[in-house]
């Protein structure tokens, strides 16, 4: 429908209709669901209580692993974080290695009873996110996320811990907020 | 009598450079019965599986090593080279804000589960993307599951126009 264009003071035509693609809406896939879903053999849909008790318990077998592999890791990233405090060229491979290290701790500790290293892990990503330098300060910010981390693994400390903790989480974000810029 | 699942029957592909995290969805669908469970490291891996096998359900993390899960989704939905266009694909991932779950709902991701994740959690994603499979929907923009999980009926005036009209 033509109109008038208050903006231009013109009289607008609108252009022919443009040849739109229609959504074209294609039936489910069935085949899955009928070969897998039954009503006699596998897994109820609704698993019981006791049956999900189970399942979390296979979760849980990576536990022991997840415990070594990761406080490898950390001592690993310590490392190499502690050598850029020395020599400041080498904060770009630090950097790496910390992101690297906080998103698997991130994604894993509370799988594994750790949420307060999640959530020490994330203040860490939110951190070193985007960044390729880091001056001496903000490595030492990575330096004790990495040292908490160690701490609350190598403490067991599983589960959000004591207001000691919390606080710490806490003192730590506050100390990242304060170390942030510059971001480069 | 409840509906089962009989994992056994289903081919599982799970994409994740994280030793560990991919133990545990392993360690979880062999514990469910699944015997056709394929471990790989890399999208590029992945397809080369996926063009040789037949998958019925992927499971992959976001962050992997060179074409990240995003990309590794968006070949598999939208290149015409694709192996499978139209299977169910799982996301874990511990990038959980809503920025991101917009993302890969936009790419046609089935379900998506955020880190760290427990078993029940897990077990519901394998439950919905096998026993609901979704219209999958393919207009200029996107292809993939249709993102409109509920279906609410309106009782008001239809004021949408149509081309019919």
């Amino acid at each position: 429908m033509t109109h008038f264009d208050w903006g231009t003071r013109e009289i607008v035509t609108p252009e022919n209709k443009t040849n739109k693609k229609k959504a074209q809406i294609i039936p489910p896939q069935m085949d899955l669901k009928r070969r897998a879903v039954n009503f006699v053999k596998g897994f109820d849909i609704n698993l019981s209580p006791q049956q999900l008790e189970e399942l979390e318990q296979v979760v849980q077998r990576s536990k022991e692993t997840f415990v070594r592999d990761i406080g490898k890791e950390l001592t690993d990233c310590r490392k190499v974080v502690v050598a850029a405090v020395g020599d400041l060229s080498k904060s770009p491979g630090a950097l790496e290695h910390s992101a690297d290290l906080a998103y698997s701790v991130k994604s894993l500790g509370g799988t594994f009873q750790y949420p307060l290293m999640t959530q020490i892990a994330k203040s860490l990503e939110i951190f070193v996110a985007d960044r390729t330098k880091a001056n001496m300060k903000q490595l030492l910010v990575i330096q004790l996320h990495i040292d908490s981390l160690y701490v609350i693994l190598a403490s067991r400390v599983t589960g959000f811990g004591t207001t000691v903790e919390q606080a710490t989480v806490a003192a730590l974000s506050k100390l990242s907020e304060r170390c942030e810029l510059p971001r480069e | 009598m409840s509906a089962k699942i009989d994992f056994s029957k289903i081919s599982f592909l799970v994409v994740d450079g994280d030793k560990i995290s991919a133990q545990v969805v392993f360690d979880t669908l062999a514990y469910l019965g699944a015997t056709a469970v394929q471990r790989v490291k890399s999208p590029n891996d992945a397809f080369e599986v996926l063009r040789t096998q037949r998958i019925d359900v992927i499971v992959t993390e976001w962050r992997l090593k060179g074409m990240d899960g995003l990309e590794f989704l968006d070949v598999l939905r939208n290149s015409i080279n694709s192996p499978n266009r139209f299977v169910p694909v799982i996301m874990l991932t511990a990038h959980s804000e809503q920025r991101y779950v917009t993302t890969a709902r936009d790419l046609g991701i089935t379900e998506f589960l955020a880190k760290p994740f427990n078993a029940k959690a897990l077990y519901s994603r394998l439950v919905s993307a096998i026993t609901r499979p979704r219209h999958f929907v393919n207009t200029g923009t996107y292809f993939g599951p249709d993102r409109r999980r509920r279906q609410v009926d309106f009782d008001g005036l239809d004021r949408r126009s149509s081309d019919d009209k």
